[in-house]
Formats: C-alpha cells, sequence, structure tokens
C-alpha cells in the first residue's frame, strides 16, 4: 500500500481507564483520601498497543465479544478520547456515527437539530443549509421537519439521524453497530448509500457483531479481544478466527456455571 | 488567550446555535416565552420600589433606579455561573460521543445569558423613563463595562465549569459562595454609605470597578475615573487567564469524568 493513500494510521494505542469504586464526584473522595491511602480505584487498559492502518477506500471492519474495546478504538479514532499512549493520524474529515442522534435535542425541531448536528460535527451553517433538503428528503419525515424530534416515532428518529450522519459527505464514515436502521426498505437505502460510499472511494470502518456483513461488505477487518489486536486479517480469515476464540470461552462459562 | 480567540471564532456558529438553544428550552412551554426576559427586570424593580421607597422610605433618590444599574449585570454574571457551572456535565453525553471543542459549552452559557442581559436593558430604559429619571447621555458608554464584565464573567464560568467536573459539590457551593457576593457588593448600597476607613476591605471584590461603571453610567449621568476602568479590566484579564488556563489545562479529561 502506497503511503499517501493512508487515511488512518494508528501507532501503539493504548487507553487506560480509572475505574472508581465508589461515588467519585464530590468532595468526599477528596476527604477520604487524605486517610485511606490505597487507592479505591484501579486502572484498567480498554485498549492495549494496537497499531493499524486503513488505506483511502477500504472498508475495515472490526469484530470482537462486547468489551474487547471495539467502540474505545473508533472512539480514539473520532477523537472523541485523547489516547493514554500512542498517536493516531487522519487525513480528511471524519463523521462519528458512535451513537445515533447523540446530538439530537429532544425540545428542538428536525430542522434545527439538522443544524446543530451539522455545527457539532464541524461543518458550517452554509454547508448545513445546502444539504438541508437531501437530508429531509432522504428521511423521509416530510412536514415532520418542523416538529420538535421528541414527538417522532423511533423509526423517524434514527433515519433523520442516519441522513444527517451520511449526508455531510465525510471522508471517512465511522459506524458503530448502526448499519442499518429503519424497516426494511430504509435499510435497503442505507446499503445503497454505504455501497455509494464506497464507490466514490470513501474509507468506512464499521463496527458489528453481524459476522455476516463483515464478509459481505468489508475489505479487511480486525479482531480485537481484550483491548488486544488478535488479527488483521481478511474477513473470512478473522470471522473463522473469530469463531475459534469465541467458543472455547462460551464453555469454560458453561464449566464455571457448573 | 490566542487559542480561545481562535476556537471562538471558528466555531462561533455552534456557539450562537447552542445558545439560542438553551433560551429555546428555558423559556419553552411559557405562554409569554421570550417577554420573560423582559418582564423580570420590571417585576423585580416593582418589588425594590415598593420594599425600598415606600416601606423603608430610603432617602435615596429613584432608589430602585439606583439598584437595577447594578442587580441587571448582577443577574447577567450570577446566572451565567449558575448556567456554566453546569455547562460540561449537562453536555457529558454528548462529549463523551462527538468530538467537539470543549469551550462552546461555557461560551454557549455565557452568550445566551448575554441576550438576556441586552434584552432586559429595554425594561430597564423604558423603568427610567416612566420615573422620570434623567435618561443620561453615558448610556452610550455601556458597552465598555459590558465588555469588562463579560471577559470577567468568561473567566469566572471556565474556572466553574472545570471544577463541577470534578467535584460536583461545586454547583451548590456556587449557589452559597453567588449570595455571599451579593451582599459584599456594593448593589444595595453604595460605598459611600460606610465610613472611609472600611472601603478598602470592599475594593478587595474584584466585581465592584465594573459595577461602579454601570451604576455611573445609568444611575448618576457620569463616567468612572480611569484607575477604576483600568481596575476592572485588569480584574476581568486576570480572571479569563486562571480560569481559561485551567480549563485549557483539563478538557481531555473531562470525557472521562462526565
Amino acid at each position: 500500500m502506497d503511503s499517501n493513500d493512508i487515511v488512518i494510521s494508528v501507532e501503539n494505542i493504548t487507553q487506560r481507564f480509572r475505574v472508581i469504586h465508589e461515588r467519585p464526584d464530590s468532595l468526599r473522595e477528596l476527604f477520604t483520601r487524605f486517610f485511606r491511602t490505597n487507592a479505591q480505584f484501579h486502572d484498567f487498559e480498554a485498549v492495549s498497543n494496537v497499531s493499524f492502518s486503513v488505506g483511502k477506500g477500504e472498508m475495515l471492519g472490526i469484530v470482537g465479544r462486547n468489551g474487547s474495546g471495539k467502540s474505545t478504538l473508533l472512539k480514539i479514532i473520532a477523537g472523541v478520547y485523547r489516547p493514554s499512549a500512542g498517536r493516531v493520524v487522519v487525513n480528511g474529515s471524519i463523521a462519528p456515527l458512535i451513537e445515533l442522534g447523540a446530538g439530537m435535542h429532544s425540545e428542538l425541531t428536525g430542522r434545527e437539530n439538522i443544524l446543530l448536528n451539522g455545527l457539532l460535527m464541524g461543518f458550517t451553517k452554509a454547508e448545513m443549509l445546502e444539504r438541508e433538503q437531501r437530508i429531509i428528503e432522504f428521511s423521509e419525515i416530510g412536514d415532520f421537519v418542523d416538529v420538535p424530534v421528541k414527538q417522532y416515532s423511533s423509526g423517524m428518529y434514527m433515519r433523520l439521524a442516519f441522513a444527517v450522519a451520511t449526508e455531510v459527505d465525510p471522508d471517512i464514515l465511522i459506524l458503530d453497530e448502526i448499519l442499518a436502521v429503519g424497516d426494511v426498505p430504509f435499510q435497503e437505502k442505507c446499503f445503497e448509500r454505504l455501497r455509494n460510499f464506497r464507490e466514490s472511494g470513501k474509507t468506512i470502518l464499521l463496527v458489528t457483531h453481524s459476522l455476516q456483513q463483515v464478509t459481505d461488505f468489508c475489505d479487511r477487518a480486525l479482531l480485537l479481544d481484550n483491548g488486544r489486536l488478535m488479527l488483521n486479517g481478511s474477513p473470512e480469515e478473522v470471522v473463522s478466527r473469530f469463531h475459534s476464540t469465541a467458543l472455547p470461552n462460551e464453555h469454560e462459562l458453561i464449566e464455571a456455571a457448573q | 488567550m490566542r487559542e480561545l480567540i481562535a476556537e471562538s471564532f471558528r466555531y462561533r456558529e455552534l456557539i450562537w446555535a447552542l445558545a439560542l438553544k438553551e433560551l429555546k428550552i428555558r423559556y419553552k412551554r411559557s405562554v409569554l416565552g421570550f417577554l420573560w426576559a423582559l418582564l423580570n427586570p420590571m417585576l423585580q424593580m416593582l418589588v425594590l420600589t415598593l420594599v425600598f421607597s415606600k416601606i423603608l422610605s430610603a432617602n435615596q433618590y429613584h432608589y430602585a433606579i439606583f439598584i437595577l444599574s447594578v442587580l441587571i449585570p448582577w443577574t447577567f454574571f450570577s446566572q451565567s455561573l449558575s448556567y456554566a457551572a453546569d455547562s460540561i456535565v449537562g453536555n457529558g453525553d454528548l462529549i463523551k460521543k462527538v468530538r467537539v471543542p470543549k469551550l462552546v459549552f461555557p461560551m454557549a452559557a455565557v452568550v445566551s445569558n448575554m441576550i438576556n442581559f441586552l434584552l432586559s436593558l429595554i425594561p430597564t430604559a423604558l423603568i427610567v423613563i416612566m420615573m422620570r429619571h434623567p435618561f443620561h447621555w453615558t448610556w452610550i458608554y455601556l458597552p465598555v463595562p459590558l465588555l469588562a464584565l463579560t471577559i470577567f464573567t468568561l473567566g469566572a464560568t471556565f474556572f466553574f465549569a472545570v471544577a463541577n467536573v470534578y467535584y460536583r459539590d461545586v454547583g451548590h457551593i456556587l449557589q452559597i459562595l453567588l449570595q455571599i457576593w451579593f451582599y459584599f457588593s456594593p448593589i444595595l448600597y453604595s460605598l459611600d454609605m460606610f465610613p472611609a476607613q472600611y472601603r478598602w476591605l470592599f475594593k478587595l471584590n474584584p466585581m465592584i470597578y465594573v459595577l461602579n461603571g454601570f451604576r455611573l453610567s445609568i444611575y448618576w449621568g457620569l463616567l468612572p475615573a480611569f484607575q477604576s476602568i483600568a481596575a476592572s479590566f485588569v480584574c476581568a484579564f486576570v480572571a479569563l487567564a486562571i480560569g481559561y488556563g485551567i480549563f485549557q489545562k483539563h478538557q481531555d479529561e473531562f470525557v472521562f469524568y462526565v
């Protein structure tokens, strides 16, 4: 791979979290610290020394069991977390769909939310007004665009959020288990949109529990376990390794239960 | 400090949108809506006039305007602080999911209260006219103390927004602090009501210089002495340097504490 084509470069990143066992956020903790020298927290590594790179136009799947560090990794790439160690270099704009509708406010109308979400993602007001009509059309919410989103059905809400996130035309799209929302015809539209993204040379990072989606869509995949990168390879390799590592653990669980 | 100006300019549309959102939510479902911003000083005025000029028969000429001239900027200050103290914690969900410059939240709190302040100047002017108090030309000087007050307020809001992230007690402490601060500021009285030997005590209060500017120009029709203006700006910039310094140092950690 030509180094000019690398859009995301992740170098030895580690993310440590401090897990605090007692109520952390009050002055009381400040006082108890004086009396108890042994810490009431422990550090835990959600992501340990992970390195990989993603080329332009690649669709990369990330799989792993719950708690394996997938979402943390995406948040580091999206810039939500500054990693405890290591470096991330991103070339291009990112639309982080870490969670659909993260920037939505229930008291605001659809139209106001479109603007606010766009601004939160770093776009200008002019850019968002230009895209507004397309977002409304894609999301199929019609006249509801001028109604506060708290009155939306959950389907309408998700469709609007998906439309905003994907209509902004980012260079890199990050999807955290939200590949398809809404009913079947709308899901079809979502997949259609993703195919268009790929064809226009955009880079997509996809976290999913659907191994089917990984083999169907991705060019390459990563397997994470306990915050460590176990495998960086073809989707088929990763899926088969995922099966072989996931199963023994299930046996362990059953044994432990007995 | 340069970064603060650059970032605020770069995200001005987002700050403005967040400020409008805040106002919209504050007045939502109230029949009078934005009119409350105008009515509040009117009603305060009515109470002050009744209590002080009729019941206590204060001998200060137009005592209500005497108080209102500094009560309105004080309200801007204390409301901004109360809103901003919660601005990072209250937007925690957003900070955890979207990469967004953290300074937009306290800034938006100050901007929304600034809009409220500017609106409340309208009824203040009406009251001045209704009570046949002279409408001084020195009103045009108001942007100067307002600038100093805004800078000071920003510094304080940055500080309390950070402190509240680490210790949620701060929000409660702030309310008590604001009450004490209110009574130790020349709002219900003026400094020359005190014997000269105690006045130095009040000069430790960084708010007196800027409040002085408001009272002189609205009530007395005078401009403050140069030393007083200089002192108000020195206090303002020191507050901003400290507040923003702390904010900048800790802003990458917020996501782990909210």
